[in-house]
């Protein structure tokens, strides 16, 4: 039934008039013409008001002026289809690997929305378990880097990769001799592309691996003494007694991440274990200033020093001038009664030297129970020899066709401008580097490989395990991984990952790597183990179970012993920061500070100040007066840089750090490689940019076809020139004020290990002084004194026992100063990065940064006083220099989040406040940025925002968060401030809040451990603890309960939540 | 021969009548601008122009422009802060207390000096506004109703409560000087010939019509609005160290500051209207109404706070020994033995030494001299507010932070363009207002007596 009621619209319809039936027809019904209306009378003699008009025109202008406005887009775009793994908000992390030819580590990349912006280290796993280090971490950036070749080029001109794959071929099948140079291949699946690729031009390929910095001395030394041209195992837990001959084992030598947690497992003081650690060097490294006893020499006596040690533990004795003869002589009883417990190691890449060490340490039985020569680990097994033989080849016209593959010679070659004359002489020359750099832009093709955060990759480090790394974004560019180029070369169609299947499929390493399951479980895990070793070196003969070295160390003695020493020599070293250079364009390395000098973002000669004032350089750090340029002559090769004035360097000795000076030819590898001006411009010179410091490579000395990073005849001369040195710590030393930093030694520690905290000696709880009797004594005298802790103007805040109250436990003793936690916390946190000319400023962003202290002659004033007969006020003054073999202490220092801050209480508009779970926090939004909290802070912790780092141009070649790539890295969990706010350490808000999320979920109280911060998941050695020190179970609170642990400036009274615990020396009483 | 007790020397020299004031303070509003007048306030407004383009440049780039780091997060800024508002103690000192005292050679001195006050606080009110890393919310240290959830400001922080005492302080001052104005800008009105400038005056003179009603309401106003100042001239300045002495900062964190803050800050004030004064008095040639008499008072005045503040030096030196405190006594070491040591000299011999000089007679008499010293004495003053701020901070507890501060273009800019900015106000002030206290100067003219005894005739 449809409707059956019917509505008319009116008596018309009902009616259906004539009328109406008339109306209905016309298109309008009641229709005026517009002729009749305009000529209606009527109109006329209505009229617009002036008020009316008004309110039409400003209706019209309003109504125009809106009209035009754009809505500003904001592109969003929701997944049509969300993959299962992505939750918007929640991170995933891959398990990974990280290796560029020198660094190695086992690591979980974080991603947020598919986009990698953090790498920690993968706990646990590896040699190293998994502890990275400041390189690893910040290279996440690597990959958004804009100046990253963004497909394949032939002579500076785009190509395609059909094109090129077509012309390389037909060149590669052309060529009479085709030669391969990387530097060293771990990678099973690799070698195995390569192997193929010299099968299908088989008779003309010849692979030539080198490393950047070379450790060849050490492969040569132990093939002379074992047969094998290895890199032995190390085990520095193992060892009592650590000698060390120049080689920064904590820092940049060898495999640091590894030592590093041996290093600290041999030095538990806690568990009454600390080893006594000697070091023989000529710069003071980050391993120098964390040695018990350090020796200053020059590099020429690295082999003499050497061939005296194996003397005298080998019956006669023996000395080297100017080496002090006490510590000399304590070292080598030392040595004597820890035979099989003790580890001599040498950072010289001399053969001789290590020759000698080799004999050392086997006489002192130390193989098989510190050094395992079995299982050596894969890394540095470059050939010098090789390199040397091929860039002869080059330059006699001999090559037809070159392919470099994660090397970059033209910058770390020693003899880099004669790699480059026979690079020019090679027809076809093929980079897979993955920027144009010194190298690849010399090249005739650019092939640029992956990143390695989009990459598939096997390595294998050790035997037994094969690591895997696993991409984690899709290639954010036209690149193509190398390996998938030669396997296109050797006409091999397969993908790189399905090759690599095929690798580990049986009849390669592990059988059970066959089936999915097993191979995503390994690819989850990041490593599996491995039956067969991808051992290249399958010639090299079965070394023997204990291994009998020729001991045949005479010629090595005598060589080393020929060695003239020079008025100036110089030692090449390594920055922890920078490394070899290869990531020169990275602006969170180049802003981490120097973990000795405290300089950023630049190179110089590291000179004794002694020497400096002797010959009229400036002796002040070059930030607040430049620094003075000098020239240096070594091997014929000249260099002027400017001097920084090292405490701890020997005299006659000047140091110069390699990996800097990259882009000299204004290659394009990143804005942050290039000097930058006072208004965020590039430095031009002849239209070119200026590089960050100068390349070192050059100066090194050739010995026996290696080349050792030193030179024995220097020359030092003063120039009219001047420069400025960027430092972020311009005092060197504590001042005597051990309420910041207490210290005391191993044996005293241990005599009072059973005591409470605050009564041991080294670690007496400050008291004051009052009108009570304190001690029961029936008189109020100066006796009854009072803890500061007690001592209060305020009502306790109350998060003792209630809820978290987070904290930080900071080991002084187990901190090794590598700055680790800086980058971590630089990275995690979104800190800005400032460059050169705002560190020059002493504005540095580092939410946390490490004070390094240098021992001053005397450990007070009132010691300095009377031994150097100086009146206190020349006492202070005396205090701030820095003996001439300090002794030194890292102390990590951040936001201690007083429960009664200071900072909190001066701010006009509560903008930071404290939380109920004892932390400071800095609410951005409401701080009017007046800085009194940060005049009133006593650590001076927070940091302002000068300018806005995001949109200023200063900051437009190295901040991040300015390229539209970058910015990509930055953490979407933590704002990006703007400009005029204050901040500081927020003890990873997020990282808290995301825990306590996690656990409320899971319905449990939050487990200890499950939340680290940044800096604390960095550390290698544990020194920084992050937990709950209301949970009594957790070893952040059993940590802070530890006698050695206290508050800095405690008598200040304001109750930091972070702790700090005493550095203990194994040094003998009356050195302390 | 009349004999008669020694009596007062007169305040005002020469043989001036009631018109003969008038005619000095008032004609020089009427007439043309004189030559040097012009040359003085184009320079003055250059100068103040360039200040207001280093605020613009700041406030467009961010503070990053001044020489400020990680580690003294104040200088320039707060130094000039303290040191304008310090120069603003003397006005309301001269008017309120010197008023309650019944002191009344201040007539004559007190006019300008309260409108140098006014000046100076504006001055000072600039670096608390743009030291600010976000001004444009500078409205958030009020205490006003809002949408945050009813968000108060943090009423612990003394820099809460400077906005406060400077505001109080600004617009009592004000409202004083204003006050006192009124009668004589009702003077001004009548004798102007000019339609508009008359127009502009009798708007200013609020209708006074010189009713005997209107003058005790002036009288009681005066004397009401000076009680309240008075408490006000020390509060504002113990306020203002409160900034430093509320602090855990050693150098800062000092009980005798609040008085050491206020002497200084007379001490200082004082020397600026001296500077002032002696400009104003020879060039607008008011020589019969401020005299020796005035300067030696002023003198007198700046010799007593000078010794006050020389006291509390020494006072905190020994305090500093004395305390045993570690991080106190190298404060102090640091003060005049580290990097800035030659700003503690400076302070030490312009504030302490110089103002002693005063003993002599000859010194404290002699014009040339006062003005010479009256600058040294704020440029000491203002060294002693840089030595306060950046050598306490710039060493403090934790060694590993020290720094170093040095200004920038921007920071010596912005200081020198609000000294043209304050000239400027000023010089307007001495064109179109009246310079001194008509009113109340004649008050204290003897005319018949005075005049019947030295005229010779009879």
């Amino acid at each position: 039934m449809g409707m059956n009621k019917k509505y008319w619209t009116g008596l018309d319809e009902l009616n259906n008039t004539p009328a109406f039936q008339e109306a209905i027809s016309n298109e309008f019904s009641n229709t005026e013409r517009v002729e009749d209306f305009l000529s209606n009378d009527k109109l006329k003699e209505t009229n617009t008001g002036r008020r009316d008009f008004l309110k039409f025109m400003g209706f019209s202008v309003a109504a125009a002026t809106l009209a035009a406005c754009e809505t500003p887009v904001v592109k969003s775009i929701p997944y049509v289809v969300k993959p299962e793994e992505i939750t918007p908000g929640i991170a995933n992390y891959y398990a990974s690997t990280y290796y560029d030819g020198n660094d190695y580590g086992n690591i979980l990349v974080k991603t947020r929305e598919g986009r990698p912006i953090f790498i920690k280290g993968n706990k646990g796993l590896g040699l190293a378990k998994g502890n990275i280090g400041a390189r690893i971490n910040a290279s996440v950036i690597g990959l958004y880097d804009s100046a990253r070749l963004k497909g394949p080029k032939k002579g500076g001109s785009d190509i395609t990769w059909t094109d090129l794959d077509n012309e390389v071929k037909g060149a590669l099948a052309s060529a009479r001799n085709i030669r391969i140079v990387s530097n060293t291949i771990i990678s099973p699946t690799t070698q195995r592309a390569i192997n193929e690729f010299s099968t299908k031009y088989a008779g003309k390929v010849k692979h030539v691996q080198y490393d950047a910095i070379s450790y060849n001395g050490i492969t040569k030394a132990n093939l002379a003494s074992f047969g094998k041209a290895v890199v032995p195992s190390y085990d520095f837990g193992k060892a009592e007694v650590i000698v060390s001959i120049a080689a920064d084992f904590l820092g940049t030598w060898l495999t640091p991440a590894m030592y590093q947690i041996g290093y600290s497992e041999g030095r538990d003081v806690d568990n009454g274990k600390m080893s006594k650690h000697f070091q023989l060097e000529s710069v003071m490294s980050l391993t120098g200033s964390n040695s018990d006893e350090r020796i200053p020499i020059k590099p020429s006596q690295e082999g003499k020093v050497a061939a005296a040690i194996y003397a005298s533990i080998t019956g006669s004795t023996e000395k080297v001038e100017g080496v002090n003869e006490v510590v000399f002589n304590k070292m080598i009883t030392a040595l004597k009664g820890a035979a099989g417990k003790s580890l001599v190691v040498a950072g010289s890449n001399d053969p001789n030297v290590q020759l000698i060490v080799n004999a050392i340490n086997q006489s002192l039985g130390n193989y098989g129970k510190t050094i395992d020569i079995n299982n050596p680990i894969t890394l540095y097994r470059g050939n010098d020899a090789d390199m040397l033989a091929l860039v002869d080849e080059m330059n006699g016209g001999a090559v037809d066709a070159l392919i470099v593959y994660g090397a970059n010679p033209s910058y770390s070659w020693y003899q880099s401008d004669k790699f480059n004359t026979g690079l020019s002489k090679v027809k076809t020359s093929i980079s897979f580097n993955g920027f144009a750099d010194e190298t690849a832009s010399r090249c005739t093709y650019m092939a640029p490989d992956h990143h390695y955060l989009e990459s598939w990759n096997d390595f294998s480090f050790i035997n037994g395990r094969i690591d895997l790394a696993q991409p984690t974004i899709t290639p954010l560019y036209n690149t193509r991984q190398a390996q998938e180029s030669m396997l296109r070369w050797s006409d091999n169609g397969s993908s790189y990952y399905d090759y690599m299947r095929t690798t580990h499929n049986g009849s390669y390493t592990s059988p059970m790597m066959a089936t999915d399951s097993s191979w995503n479980m390994a690819v989850h895990n990041g490593t599996f183990a491995a039956t067969v070793a991808a051992a290249p070196e399958a010639t090299a003969p079965t070394p023997p179970a204990t291994p009998t070295p020729t001991l045949n160390v005479a010629a090595a003695i005598s060589a080393v012993k020929a060695i003239k020493a020079g008025t100036w020599e110089v030692a090449l070293y390594e920055k922890i920061t920078v490394g070899n250079g290869n990531q020169a364009n990275n602006p969170y390395l180049q802003e981490t500070p120097d973990p000795i000098t405290k300089v950023t973002w630049d190179n110089y000669i590291t000179m004794s100040p002694l020497d400096a004032k002797e010959f009229g350089y400036n002796v002040n750090l070059g930030q607040e007066s430049a620094a003075t340029v000098a020239k240096v002559t070594v091997n014929g090769k000249e260099m002027t840089l400017p001097v920084f004035p090292a405490p701890g360097q020997k005299r006659g000795t000047i140091g110069i750090a390699l990996g800097f000076g990259r882009g000299a030819g204004n290659e394009e590898i990143g804005s942050a490689a290039y000097q930058i001006g006072e208004y965020g411009e590039h430095m031009l010179v002849d239209d070119k940019r200026v590089p960050i410091g100068k390349n070192a490579f050059a100066m090194a000395t050739m010995v026996d076809g290696v080349p050792v990073y030193a030179g024995y005849s220097a020359s030092v001369d003063i120039t009219e020139e001047e420069y400025y040195l960027a430092t972020t710590q311009m005092q060197n030393t504590v001042m005597g004020r051990d309420s910041v930093v207490k210290e005391t030694t191993f044996a005293t520690f241990m005599a009072e290990k059973d005591k409470k905290k605050g009564t041991a000696t080294y670690n007496m709880v400050p008291a004051l002084v009052v009108h009570e009797d304190i001690n029961k004594d029936g008189v109020i005298n100066a006796q009854d004194k009072k803890p500061t802790s007690e001592i209060d103007l305020w009502a306790d805040h109350p998060v003792e026992g209630v809820g978290h109250r987070w904290g930080l436990t900071i080991d002084l003793t187990s901190c090794l100063g590598c700055g680790a936690c800086i980058t971590a916390c630089h990275t995690e946190n979104n800190v800005p990065v400032v460059g050169k000319e705002e560190v020059l400023k002493h504005r540095d962003m580092h939410w946390l940064r490490i004070d390094r202290y240098f021992s001053s002659d005397f450990a007070t004033v009132e010691e300095t006083s009377e031994k150097k007969d100086l009146g206190t006020i020349a006492a202070y003054r005396d205090m701030e220099n820095a003996a001439e073999n300090p002794r030194t202490v890292h102390m990590p220092m951040m936001c201690q989040h007083c429960n009664h801050a200071p900072c909190e209480t001066v701010c006009p508009v509560a903008a930071t406040v404290h939380s109920n779970e004892g932390l400071n926090n800095m609410a951005y939004n409401r701080c009017i940025g007046t800085r009194y909290c940060a005049n009133n802070c006593p650590y001076k912790v927070r940091r302002f925002n000068w300018f806005n780092y995001v949109t200023n141009d200063k900051f437009s070649n190295f901040n991040p968060s300015q390229g539209e790539m970058t910015r990509m890295v930055l953490n979407p969990d933590v704002t990006v401030r703007t400009r005029g706010v204050m901040e500081k350490c927020s003890m990873c808000q997020q990282r808290i809040q995301e825990g306590k999320l996690e656990a409320k979920k899971a319905g449990v109280p939050v487990p200890d451990g499950s939340i680290q911060t940044a800096c604390a998941e960095a550390c290698p050695t544990n020194a920084i603890v992050f937990g709950d020190l209301n949970d009594q179970a957790s070893l952040n609170t059993k940590r802070s309960k530890n006698v050695r642990s206290y508050h800095a400036l405690e008598e200040v009274g304001i109750q930091p939540n972070v702790f700090y615990m005493t550095k203990i020396r194994n040094i003998e009483e009356t050195e302390a | 021969m009349i004999k008669e007790a020694s009596i007062r020397k007169p305040l005002i020299l020469g043989h001036k009548t009631y018109g003969d004031i008038t005619n000095d303070v008032v004609s020089p509003i009427e007439g043309p601008a004189p030559k040097q007048w012009k040359i003085a306030i184009t320079i003055a407004a250059i100068v103040a122009l360039y200040g207001v383009g280093c605020i613009m440049y700041l406030v467009a780039n961010g503070i990053g422009s001044w020489g400020l780091n990680k580690t003294v997060g104040w200088a320039w800024d707060i130094t000039n802060f303290v040191w304008w508002v310090g120069i603003g103690h003397a006005g309301t000192l001269i008017s309120a207390v010197l008023l309650l005292f019944r002191q009344r050679w201040r007539m004559a001195i007190n006019r300008s000096a309260e409108a140098m006050t006014i000046f100076a606080v504006i001055m000072a009110a600039l670096f608390p506004v743009f030291h600010m890393g976000r001004v444009w919310l500078a409205y958030w240290t009020l205490p006003l109703p809002n949408q945050f959830g009813s968000l108060w400001p943090n009423f612990n922080s003394a820099l809460m409560w400077d906005v406060f005492a400077i505001s109080t302080y600004f617009s009592v001052s004000l409202v004083f000087w204003y006050i006192g104005l009124i009668p004589d800008f009702a003077t001004i009105r009548d004798r102007m010939v000019n339609p508009k400038m008359k127009k502009f005056y009798s708007i200013l003179s609020f209708g006074w019509s010189g009713r005997a009603k209107h003058w005790t309401r002036f009288e009681e106003v005066s004397l009401v609005l000076a009680g309240i100042a008075t408490p006000l001239v020390f509060s504002v300045h113990s306020i203002v160290s409160m900034d430093f002495a509320t602090s855990v900062i050693p150098g800062w964190h000092t009980t005798i500051f609040p008085p050491y803050f206020v002497s200084g800050a007379v001490f200082s004030g004082f020397a600026m209207v001296l500077t002032l004064l002696l400009i104003m008095r020879k060039t607008m040639r008011l020589e019969a109404y401020i005299h020796l008499k005035h300067v030696e008072y002023m003198n007198i005045v700046i010799i007593v706070t000078g010794s006050i503040v020389g006291v509390a030096y020494l006072t905190e030196l020994f305090i500093s020994w004395y305390s045993g405190v570690e991080y106190e006594s190298y404060a102090f070491i640091n003060r005049f033995s580290g990097p800035y040591s030659w700003s503690y000299w400076m302070m030490m011999t312009c504030n302490v030494i110089s103002p002693q000089l005063f003993w002599f007679k000859k010194i404290r008499t002699s014009l040339t001299a006062t003005f010479i010293l009256s600058i040294v004495v704020n440029i000491g003053m203002w060294f002693e507010r840089f030595v306060i701020i950046v050598t306490s901070i710039h060493r403090d507890y934790t060694p590993g932070a020290w720094g170093e501060f040095h200004p920038s273009s921007i920071d010596i800019g912005l200081f020198i363009g609000t000294i043209g900015i304050f000239f400027t106000l000023f010089l307007l002030f001495a064109r179109y207002f009246p310079v001194l206290a008509l009113n109340e100067l004649k008050t204290i003219l003897k005319v018949s007596g005075e005049s019947y005894k030295n005229d010779k005739s009879h």
